[in-house]
């Protein structure tokens, strides 16, 4: 779906762009009017918000060949939505994860976004959330539970999802707790326990606690699993195995955010233009968006 | 007191700055009674010339000194009181009424006791159930109340000045319901925020001063021009305790907040004291039944062979019912101060509850902390999102 554009954009072409700024990635989707893809950048976050925001949507733009006035309508989401000073709106990530995952999945039931930093269940009709649990109350049954995982073995993040089918035993983690869960493998490796059978034990860990999250909200199919988690391809069969069902996951689970941002951003510009409401200016100017700036251009 | 700043004016003073009053009698040598729950009967002590001045926990300040006695999964509400009192905030205080209200409450208040050294100190044993035999027992806890207050002020606590009393509490509870009426309207004419300055600022002030102070807001509320604006919902907040406004602003942002179902709301002003001819078993009536915490059992269906759900919720939220139509309320956020058991376990019941009603509801667990807010600000944001 991804294309090119060069030149000037043709006249009366409307463009629209999502921003997702999660707590450790910054994805920016940018579309046209029939939702397909132009650009997708993603960067890391990093301390400065709206720095980051300016720089990753510079980077889209300059992919697209398109300029910042070209784009119609733009929603920022994620936890740092608010440090977004050119977007026309903001909506929660839940909103956000339930649009995109539901335009690539019309199917989809359950929605299950494990990020860096929180744990999103989402039950989705018609294409809509309907209703959520977050689990944030600390790094258990988030990514960062792998990520600190991952540096106690001396393992690259992106290798353990693997490292764990390779496992010869399950072995059972029974703090969920992702200090104590860390003193456990330490205490497991000291003992000749191999890394792969340890690192099978803390997906099953991980899923089972996210399980029992989705199992609040009760899980229907077809259920689909997103955020950089859904990646690992260990923690995809450990949540297959949790839940019972299939897990499907999009061919890029980092950027559904910001793809419902961007299919958010059309429906509201549609609705706006529909009711003769006054549409965003097309006059923003990215440059001026600074990280001490509070004014909106 | 003649040049003072009036009405909600003052509301914001005392809300900045709440023992300001009760440093000022203290000086004029009243004694302050602290209370950490609304389940004390204050009006016991406003009968014997006591102020009653409500121990709030404060969102604003680190718990470091309560760290000594409990610790960190334990009702944040709780720490941070007892935080504060180790802080020698509470220092103007002569003493402390303390109650069973829930069990966190009762172990901190003995640590409390123990910390600290307040002439008089005094725990309830509150029962958790609202039979008969219960009423009883409170109605001879509230005798072991009257003794020890007695014996502290050397005075008698006699029928006259308790009814006085509880004629004047009743009144704050019809001025507090009449300013509720200004939140009926849409848009409200005084917002959820404003709404918990104010009863902050009555927990802070004898009962008769915050009566004039009621008064004054009531009337300036009604004649200004300014006010709320009108937001994408009108939502009812069912919580422990809501009482510090960055919590509220953070709900309020792109709604209005037109009922606080919380300690720090309406749920001790909602019913009024019924006088009998034992004017303890009238209070002890009033605190036990009709207070709604959930820290009390209700179960319509107790000692029953067969069970009935809808009655059951019916006994347990029935009050709501009312709520819900009078304020028009088309949204409810269930939220959980973080380790409050009683309340976590109401919250499947009652989303029940709200369903049959046909509101839309959600349930959010926070930490009472203002610096952790922002997933508070996602999950309510999301929640309008799908209600709008």
């Amino acid at each position: 779906m991804r294309q090119s554009v060069s030149g000037n954009p043709p006249a009366g072409a409307l463009y629209f762009a999502g921003i997702d700024i999660g707590s450790t990635m910054t994805k920016v989707v940018l579309t046209d009017e029939h939702s397909n893809l132009l650009a997708v950048v993603k960067g890391p976050t990093g301390p400065e918000h709206r720095r980051l925001a300016n720089e990753v949507m510079r980077q889209a733009l300059e992919h697209a060949g398109l300029s910042i006035g070209d784009i119609s309508y733009i929603v920022a989401t994620g936890y740092g939505r608010l440090n977004v000073p050119f977007a026309d709106r903001q909506i929660t990530e839940l909103s956000c994860h339930a649009r995109g995952v539901s335009s690539l999945f019309p199917k989809v039931r359950t929605a299950i976004d494990i990020g860096g930093q929180d744990a999103k269940c989402m039950r989705i009709a018609n294409g809509r959330l309907v209703d959520f649990v977050m689990n944030d109350r600390c790094a258990a049954g988030t990514g960062r539970f792998l990520e600190v995982t991952a540096a106690t073995l001396g393992i690259k993040l992106e290798d353990m999802g693997a490292m764990s089918l390779r496992a010869t035993r399950r072995i059972k983690i029974s703090s969920m707790c992702t200090i104590f869960a860390q003193q456990e493998v330490v205490a497991l490796l000291s003992q000749g326990e191999q890394p792969e059978n340890v690192l099978a034990g803390l997906h099953d860990a991980l899923a089972s606690r996210v399980a029992a999250l989705a199992r609040r909200l009760g899980i229907e199919p077809d259920v689909v699993l997103t955020g950089g988690v859904a990646k690992n391809i260990g923690m995809v069969k450990a949540m297959r195995q949790s839940l019972g069902v299939e897990v499907l996951v999009p061919e890029e689970p980092l950027i559904t955010g910001a793809l419902g941002a961007a299919i958010l951003a059309k429906e509201a510009y549609a609705r706006a233009a529909a009711a003769g409401e006054t549409l965003p200016a097309k006059s923003r100017r990215l440059e001026e968006a600074t990280f001490f700036s509070q004014e909106q251009p | 007191m003649t040049d003072r700043s009036t009405g909600l004016a003052r509301v914001g003073e005392i809300y900045s700055n709440r023992s300001q009053r009760a440093r000022e009698l203290k000086a004029q040598g009243k004694k302050i009674i602290g209370y950490p729950c609304v389940y004390v009967p204050l009006e016991m002590l406003t009968a014997l010339g006591l102020v009653p001045y409500q121990t709030c926990g404060d969102m604003k300040e680190p718990v470091t000194e309560a760290d000594r006695a409990l610790p960190g999964s334990f009702c944040p509400v709780m720490r941070s009181c007892l935080d504060c009192a180790l802080k020698n905030k509470n220092n103007f205080l002569d003493g402390m009424v303390t109650i069973h209200s829930c069990d966190p409450q009762e172990k901190t208040c003995r640590v409390w006791e123990s910390y600290t050294n307040y002439p008089y100190f005094h725990f309830i044993d509150m029962p958790i159930s609202v039979r008969p035999e219960a009423l009883e027992y409170f109605r001879n806890q509230l005798g072991d109340l009257k003794k020890t207050l007695e014996a502290f002020t050397g005075k008698k606590l006699s029928v006259d000045a308790l009814e006085a009393a509880i004629k004047s509490h009743n009144r704050q509870r019809t001025l507090v319901k009449e300013l509720y009426e200004l939140t009926k309207p849409s848009p409200p004419r005084i917002s959820g925020t404003e709404m918990v300055q104010v009863l902050k600022a009555l927990v802070s002030l004898p009962v008769e001063e915050g009566n004039d102070l009621l008064t004054e807001c009531i009337s300036e509320v009604k004649n200004r021009t300014a006010g709320p604006q009108k937001k994408a919902a009108r939502l009812l907040i069912w919580s422990s305790t809501l009482d510090d406004t960055d919590v509220v602003q953070v709900l309020e942002d792109k709604a209005n907040v037109v009922m606080n179902e919380s300690c720090g709301g309406i749920r001790a002003y909602r019913a009024a004291v019924k006088f009998t001819s034992d004017p303890l078993k009238s209070l002890a009536d009033y605190y036990l039944n009709e207070i709604t915490c959930a820290r009390t059992f209700r179960q319509a269906t107790l000692g029953e062979t067969k069970k009935d759900y809808a009655r059951d919720l019916q006994s347990r939220f029935g009050y709501l019912k009312g709520v819900v139509k009078q304020w028009n309320i088309n949204g409810a956020i269930l939220l959980l101060v973080r380790y409050c058991d009683p309340f976590a376990f109401e919250m499947p019941s009652l989303r029940d509850y709200f369903e049959s009603l046909g509101v839309p509801s959600t349930y959010i667990e926070y930490n009472y902390t203002v610096g952790a807010l922002a997933p508070l600000r996602t999950r309510v944001e999301a929640f309008l999102e799908t209600i709008g």
